[in-house]
């Protein structure tokens, strides 16, 4: 061996030393004000080795939340600033609140009627009524001596609610002391990793924050589950009243004016484009037609045979059975029409949004851009709920099997967009470079290396998208879609639970017969 | 046949945004890398590289990651633009050439392979190798044959029909390098082609490699970041360092004349053994004064290998000849500082 291993220094584990000086000059910085104390705490938290914690720290038992607010330890804040508020309202409660104050009321009223009853007795010309209303009186008199009695009981309990709060509150504060150092140490080992983005020191802007916060929530809170008296500002937004100070005296209601001012402008654009928006319903229409007249004007037991091969061919004879099962179901309750209604529309939508949709996915796949442009709109298009744009469809498109051909694309087309933009973005750089260096245009980098490569993802896509539309053909039959989704809308109008769940085995069918076969498709082109 | 194929004359590539003002700026007031990074957030990838390569030549490129070598190389058919300066391929400016122009370029003069071999999964090896044909709309029935005798060269014949991930690293490699020898191109671009295998079918492929281009007569540009793989492919090594080109020369010459301190480094463990020839270890005849009667006679151009199998049969150094005559002697002394790489008494 040579000399410089020699020289090599080896200390056992057990022997090396702690270098504090490095360790406490970080802690000091990212401390701030107290650097001295938390380097103790964090000394004596790095030498502990259990969970029992050794350290209490004075200031965040009293301050709490403010003193986890003013070291920027939001979770900490926000959690006990919950809990401390949940033990003064009880402690509110047990010391100003009236919790028997109902049950006083109550036993004021009963017995001013007892009373009333009595006077009425006193008055009473004959035996009888005497008799009667003293009667009443007697028992309204006792149920008010009870409900006293019950307002003595809860009045009682206040001292003890005082106490569960004022426990409540010691108990956190303890917690609090207890724990603190510990949950700032792991602040500070963050901070250690990414000192940008993890607080450190006391800042005054957090100070500020957190007292802010508790001052406006803290005493909201307690006031108004401790106090009997009623506050109409805190139940309810004032909108009436900010409707006036924003329109004016007699400006009505904020809402009401928006509200007409985008119908005005909505009947307008309708109108104005109206020729664009027949256009649209015209060529959604052709698209429909075609389908329509492919599965129910063609023979059924063409179309029956003409399913289950392709179900056969494409995905297997397990499913071709299957198929065969379902289509002998949907046809025998009598709602072949109705089924293959309902594919038309699917399959109407599928097509558009799989022709509208990969194109837009190639590009969002390309460029960059483009995609975080969209990312916004697609999210919107998937999250908004249908009902939302059925009106706005409604008032473009009117009603009908095109313009829920419409609202099923705008839920149905995200998932083939995204799928087709992730596969492009997926494709490897450098199987593009190559197709490039070997002299590939733009046009056959896209049609041999991107789409091929990217096409597992854009089948995903489209399979996605089906499974998507389909469970739209009962909402867009609220807008004149036809098909087995009116079905279960009328169903669902009269409650009839029979044809109702036969109309929705129906559907079901339809959709397993649909995704076994796309997917089975899909799936052996995938092993090829 | 000693004309030039690739010419780069004073090219540049300083990449960023603002890679025209840093380019001038450089130029005129001769900034230094950091000094670009600094005032124009700019990286200078490649600066003022100048080099010929001739006709039949392998040029190694050998430098470590991040040199850019492998942006170097980019150049020759344009995946990259240069910021500056001028490259010819057979006479022509590539800079100047139209994109179609250039398509055809790099779909009939230049081949490429690509170190993790860039092959398209979801064709078969013979399609594969076809693409390039494909691409200038050669007939299939052509495209196929050109491809099967492309496969035959790297010794693939009867793999035609598979798919790429069904063949070993080695084997796709050389599926890669059929793929640059289809369309039968003048130049050879080797981005690192071996890098990623492991070194047993490294030398193979090497050297299967090195006898191909000598009987196709490719000019080749070969990327490496291992010495050794430059000195048994290469005719001549250009070292590259933080985008400047260090040295070019023979491997002999890298080898004995380092340029600096940093080329030196690299050359260190080098064995000279095949490297060195005779010539350049030798003392001139005139200067030795011992006998030389009887002595083993070696060819001037022979190696240390060779020299040390003569030397041990004999205590007479060894008299170098060059073409009959005696010209010079190799003594025990200067036989063992050759094989240390030439060192000074």
């Amino acid at each position: 061996m040579t000399d410089a291993t020699a020289e090599l220094k080896v200390t056992a584990a057990s022997d090396i030393q702690v270098d504090t000086e490095a360790l406490d000059a970080s802690i000091k910085e990212f401390a701030g004000p107290n650097g001295d104390y938390y380097c103790k705490a964090f000394h004596k938290i790095h030498d502990s080795t259990g969970f029992i914690p050794t350290t209490f720290n004075v200031a965040a038992a009293l301050l709490g939340p403010l003193w986890s607010a003013s070291r920027g330890i939001w979770g900490l804040f926000w959690g006990f600033l919950i809990l401390e508020i949940i033990a003064w309202v009880q402690i509110g409660r047990g010391a100003w609140g009236n919790p028997g104050a109902e049950f006083y009321e109550r036993a004021a009223t009963q017995q001013a009627r007892a009373d009333e009853f009595l006077e009425r007795a006193a008055a009473a010309t004959t035996q009888e009524d005497v008799d009667r209303f003293t009667q009443l009186a007697d028992n309204i008199g006792r149920a008010a001596q009870n409900t006293l009695a019950r307002a003595d009981a809860a009045q009682s309990e206040a001292m003890g609610i005082m106490m569960t709060g004022l426990i409540l509150l010691l108990v956190l504060k303890l917690v609090q002391g207890l724990y603190a150092n510990q949950v700032y140490e792991k602040q500070y080992s963050r901070w250690r990793i990414e000192p940008e983005n993890v607080e450190s020191g006391r800042s005054q802007r957090n100070t500020i924050l957190g007292a802010v916060l508790t001052v406006a929530i803290g005493p909201l809170i307690v006031y108004k589950f401790t106090s009997t008296a009623d506050l109409p500002m805190l139940d309810a937004f004032p909108e009436e009243q900010a409707s006036e100070l924003i329109l004016g005296e007699d400006g009505g209601r904020l809402f009401s004016v928006l509200a007409s001012w985008m119908e005005d402008k909505i009947d307008a654009a309708a109108i104005s484009g109206g020729d664009v928006f027949d256009g649209i319903v015209a060529t959604v229409r052709g698209v429909l037609d075609a389908l329509t007249i492919a599965l129910i004007d063609t023979p059924w037991p063409v179309v029956m045979l003409v399913i289950c091969v392709v179900a056969w061919r494409a995905a297997g004879p397990r499913v071709a059975i299957f198929t065969a099962a379902a289509l002998a179901y949907i046809a025998l309750l009598g709602y072949w029409d109705l089924a293959m209604e309902t594919v038309a529309l699917v399959g109407a939508a599928v097509i558009l949004c799989v022709v509208i949709g990969i194109p837009l996915g190639i590009w969002f796949g390309k460029s960059k851009r483009a995609y975080n442009f969209a990312e916004p709109v697609l999210d919107l298009m998937q999250t908004l709920p249908a009902f939302v744009y059925l009106i706005p469809i409604i008032a473009f498109f009117g009603t009908g099997n095109p313009p829920g051909i419409l609202a099923t694309i705008i839920f149905g087309m995200p998932p083939v967009i995204r799928l087709t933009a992730l596969g492009m973005r997926g494709v490897p750089e450098s199987i593009k470079e190559a197709a490039v260096a070997f002299g590939a245009s733009k046009w056959q980098l896209l049609k041999d290396v991107e789409i091929p490569l990217a096409l597992p993802s854009i089948m995903t896509g489209v399979n996605q998208t089906i499974l998507m539309c389909l469970s739209m053909v009962v909402i867009i039959s609220l807008i004149g879609g036809g098909g087995l989704g009116k079905e279960i809308l009328e169903a669902l109008q009269y409650a009839a639970k029979g044809p109702g769940l036969l109309g929705g085995f129906a559907i079901l069918f339809v959709a397993m017969v649909m995704d076994r076969i796309v997917q089975g498709a899909f799936r052996r082109a995938d092993q090829k | 046949m000693q004309d030039t194929v690739v010419k780069l004359d004073g090219v540049w590539k300083i990449f960023g945004a603002q890679a025209d003002d840093a380019m001038k700026a450089v130029l005129s007031e001769g900034l230094s890398k950091p000094q670009v990074l600094e005032r124009f957030g700019c990286v200078v990838g490649v600066q003022d590289a100048n080099f010929e390569v001739a006709r039949g030549e392998i040029f190694c490129i050998m430098g470590l990651s991040g040199s850019g070598k492998s942006t170097l190389v980019r150049h020759v058919n344009r995946l990259i633009e240069p910021t500056a300066g001028k490259i010819e391929i057979m006479g022509q400016d590539v800079s100047a050439i139209s994109a179609n122009e250039l398509r055809r370029i790099r779909a009939q003069q230049i081949g490429m392979v690509f170190q993790h071999m860039a092959l398209m999964p979801h064709r078969s090896v013979r399609d594969n190798v076809a693409y390039p044909l494909e691409i200038r709309k050669i007939s299939k029935s052509k495209r196929w044959a050109v491809s099967d005798h492309a496969l035959g060269l790297v010794d693939l014949t009867g793999y035609e029909d598979r798919l790429p991930r069904e063949l070993s690293g080695g084997m796709q490699q050389r599926v890669g390098i059929a793929r640059a020898l289809a369309s039968d191109p003048e130049i050879l671009l080797m981005d690192e082609p071996f890098s990623a295998l492991d070194p047993l079918i490294r030398l193979q492929l090497q050297d299967q490699f090195k006898a191909l281009v000598a009987q196709l007569q490719k000019t080749t540009l070969f990327i490496t970041h291992d010495l050794d793989e430059a000195i048994r492919i290469g005719h001549r090594i250009a070292i590259m360092k933080d985008g400047v080109i260090v040295q070019i020369g023979t491997p002999e010459e890298i080898v004995m004349n380092p340029a600096d301190d940093y080329v030196r480094e690299f050359v260190q463990g080098i064995s000279k053994l095949k490297l060195v020839k005779a010539h350049s270890i030798m003392e001139p005849l005139e200067s030795f004064s011992g006998s030389v009667d009887g002595a083993p006679r070696a060819d001037h151009g022979a190696d240390l290998d060779q020299l040390i199998d003569l030397a041990v049969g004999t205590e007479q150094p060894v008299v170098i000849t060059d073409g009959g005559a005696d010209i010079g002697v190799v003594t025990k002394p200067r036989l063992l500082r050759g094989i240390q790489g030439g060192k000074d008494d």
